[in-house]
């Protein structure tokens, strides 16, 4: 290791020579520095220069901010267009896949009119509280939807507000590009390209319309100070931990959950009590049906999720394989 | 003030009594407010020299901080072990604070409160030796290991360091005559005010291991081993929380805080400083208050860049420190104080010696030359012998860390 980012006179070696006499000189050496130190850090201003030994280095933290760089990540976002209001993610599910902690939930989006699975997300969660900032999402996402935030004041007294659904996770790509300038010119030209591609294979009805959201100024503040760096869909969606527990569950275990609760209600012997959970249950219902595994009552399991995105007679093929491969195993 | 409430009509044993709570209170509420400014004082700077802020959110440059932190410690759950002594473990943290606030009694606070005590040095002896009990009290009741190991190793300590703390008092009190501690600091005020103790090579070499010796009786690092929190978890404060541990914290920075007013006392003159007699009354006493807490702070200052500076000792370190190194050194304080109190005024100290055995009068020769014969001698004395007790320390600790190739080859260890 080298010591030469120090001030000389910092770095004291300390000799054992036997020959010398020693009476504390080496301790009045060291008292020396440290007072040094103080003196420095009372009189002298903050230290403002990294590459300085001494002064203070404190920012006192939320009135002073250090400023982060680009590269700086905190937790994934999904940009949606400015413009158009679309969003950037087509359900590819790559980044599903590769997330280490597997803190990432897509439900793909349908064509009402057909029922075939189109390129964008109908519901996408994310578990912030598990996720641990690798990055490997944004790295992956082919349409450069998926991207690394920079708002880390993140505390809840809420555990399950955490689980962060679609709407508070979407942010315009004009904040990404305040808060990225470069990163995001140097994808800029493709990830639009691929917008309008995408847009082009799905109807018109499918995706959402953030445009309004934009129009109605709340959005727009939001992209012009990223500091405030809040969701900008975040007060129109209700938030509950209800919401996020059913997310990913059958519907037999969703419905058996809800019969829990409900029971565990009654017993507090609270009628309005009893109501509330259903009531907040009824839309994950929803959301349960609308997943193709789901809806199609397909092999559950690891074979849903691999067919998810295909068409019904690679599907089928595709069980042929298989069966053939468990005749072999003699299953 | 006792009088003046006689004088109002109440009965001499009530005034009496109402007297002295008052003062009691006076000086627990000064105490406390001491620790609680110095917890402060101690982290700001300590803050400084480690190129940080410390606490500065609660009130004005965070001087609230103490205030918030004693109301988090009083509503703290206040635990104590199922198998506990009860009794003992409850009484330690009141041995402790109540031995260091018996210190307090005797402090010459400058000239405004004189307290004259005739043994006020030996005073303030006894009560620190009270301290050890009280550790080992909080060790043996806690029932823990850890606590009794940590008493265990506070009370070695404590007595170990007690000895070179006394006799390095020796010499004040063989300078002075007499053991008052309002007396020695009258003796102090030559050369207009300057005439410390520390400015003499008997009251340097005292003032150094009187200190040294201090800072391991209240636990300061370097010598903070009874609580060593990376060896013994906290010590024998283990088992404590809340109000007990801080009664504890409360005890330790009070008689921190006595130990700088007594080293400011004993060899930095106390009040004396120059103006103080040149104003007199009651500005004058003022003055001597704001000299003698000036000079206490600057040496909590100097414990504060110790601790900054210096790592802990092993616990035989700190023993051979203590017996091999303090304790000669002191021996020797001693010996060259006898010298200089018999060369500046034996005449006057012993009279006797004149009448009896015809011994010259010390009276003869100028002021100034015995001052420079005793300055040389001393200073010789002194010096010497620290160089002496270097040499064999350093000698030691050559021997019994290193093995030599030759020693090796030859199959001596
Ligand atoms: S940053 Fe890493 S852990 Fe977090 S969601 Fe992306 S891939 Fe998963
Ligand atoms: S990788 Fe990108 S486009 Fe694909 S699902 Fe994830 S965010 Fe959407």
């Amino acid at each position: 290791m080298t010591l030469s980012h120090l001030a000389t006179e910092d770095v004291f070696v300390v000799e054992r020579n036997d020959a010398d006499f020693r009476a504390g000189q080496g301790m009045t050496k060291g008292l020396g520095i440290v007072f040094r130190k103080f003196r420095k850090a009372l009189f002298g201003k903050p230290n403002s220069d990294r590459a300085d030994t001494e002064g203070q280095f404190n920012v006192q933290y939320p009135e002073e901010r250090l400023v982060l760089p680009e590269a700086y990540r905190n937790m994934p976002i999904l940009l949606y267009d400015d413009a158009t209001g679309h969003e950037l993610c087509t359900s590819c599910f790559q980044c599903e896949r590769i997330c280490p902690p597997q803190v990432i939930h897509i439900t793909q989006a349908k064509d009402p009119a057909t029922g075939k699975p189109v390129p964008a997300a109908a519901n996408f969660v994310l578990e912030y509280d598990t996720c641990m900032s690798c990055g490997y999402c944004a790295e992956v996402c082919p349409f450069d939807a998926i991207k690394m935030d920079h708002d880390f004041e993140l505390s809840t007294g809420n555990h399950p507000e955490l689980d962060v659904n679609y709407d508070r996770l979407l942010r315009p790509i004009s904040y990404y590009e305040a808060i990225a300038p470069t990163m995001w010119s140097d994808v800029k030209e493709q990830a639009m390209k691929k917008l309008q591609n995408n847009i082009k294979r799905r109807p018109g009805a499918i995706g959402r319309d953030h445009g309004q959201k934009i129009k109605g100024g709340a959005a727009v503040a939001v992209a012009a100070t990223p500091a405030a760096g809040a969701a900008p869909a975040a007060a129109a969606k209700p938030r509950g931990p209800v919401a996020a527990i059913g997310k990913n569950m059958p519907e037999e275990k969703v419905a058996k959950l809800i019969s829990i609760r409900a029971a565990n209600a009654a017993k507090r012997g609270g009628g309005d009590a009893g109501a509330a959970p259903v009531a907040e249950a009824a839309p994950i219902v929803e959301t349960v049906v609308d997943t193709p595994a789901a809806a199609s009552a397909a092999p559950s399991g690891p074979v849903a999720a691999i067919g998810q995105n295909m068409s019904e007679d690679k599907r089928a093929k595709l069980e042929a394989i298989r069966a053939a491969k468990r005749a072999q195993r003699g299953e | 003030m006792a009088d003046a409430l006689t004088q109002l009509g109440f009965a001499s044993w009530l005034s009496v009594l109402i007297a002295s709570s008052i003062k009691v209170t006076l000086i627990l509420v000064g105490g406390s407010v001491g620790m609680m400014f110095l917890t402060w004082y101690e982290r700001r700077s300590i803050s400084y020299m480690q190129d940080r802020r410390g606490p500065n959110r609660v009130g004005p440059q965070g001087l609230l901080q103490p205030i918030s932190e004693a109301i988090k410690t009083m509503t703290k759950e206040d635990a104590t072990p199922r198998e506990a002594d009860k009794i003992v473990h409850f009484l330690a943290p009141v041995v402790m604070l109540g031995a260091t606030v018996l210190s307090f009694a005797v402090i010459p606070w400058g000239r405004m409160f004189p307290v004259d005590l005739n043994a006020a040095v030996l005073f303030v002896i006894a009560t620190g030796g009270l301290h050890s009990i009280g550790m080992m009290m909080a060790g043996w009741g806690s029932n823990n290991k850890f606590a009794l190991l940590g008493g265990m190793r506070g009370v070695a300590q404590l007595i170990s360091y007690e000895i070179p703390q006394v006799m390095a008092i020796i010499p004040v009190v063989l300078m002075t005559g007499s053991m008052s501690l309002q007396k020695i600091v009258e003796a102090q005020n030559d050369f207009g005010g300057l005439g410390w103790y520390v400015f003499s090579p008997v009251g340097l070499l005292g003032f150094a291991l009187f200190f040294t010796a201090s800072l391991a009786e209240g636990e300061r690092t370097p010598f903070d081993i009874p609580e060593a929190d990376s060896e013994i978890i906290a010590g024998y404060m283990t088992e404590y929380s809340g109000m007990k541990f801080a009664v504890f914290y409360l005890s330790n920075y009070m008689s921190n805080l006595a130990v700088c007013f007594i080293t400011a006392t004993l060899y930095l003159g106390g009040g004396n400083g120059p103006g103080v007699d040149a104003l007199g009354g009651f500005a004058g006493g003022l003055l001597s208050l704001i000299y003698f807490l000036l000079k206490s702070f600057a040496l909590f200052f100097v414990m504060v860049l110790i601790r900054a500076t210096v790592p802990r000792l092993r616990v035989d370190q700190l023993m051979s420190f203590a017996w091999k190194f303090l304790l000669p050194l002191v021996l020797v304080n001693i010996l060259s104080a006898s010298f200089w109190v018999a060369l500046l005024r034996w005449d006057q100290q012993w009279p006797q010696l004149t009448e009896w055995f015809g011994a010259p009068s010390t009276a003869d020769a100028t002021n100034w030359g015995r001052l420079a014969i005793a300055v040389g001698l001393t200073l010789l004395i002194n010096a010497g012998a620290v160089a002496l007790i270097m040499r064999l320390t350093n000698r030691n600790v050559q021997k019994h860390l290193y093995t030599t190739d030759e020693e090796l080859a030859l199959g001596l260890s």
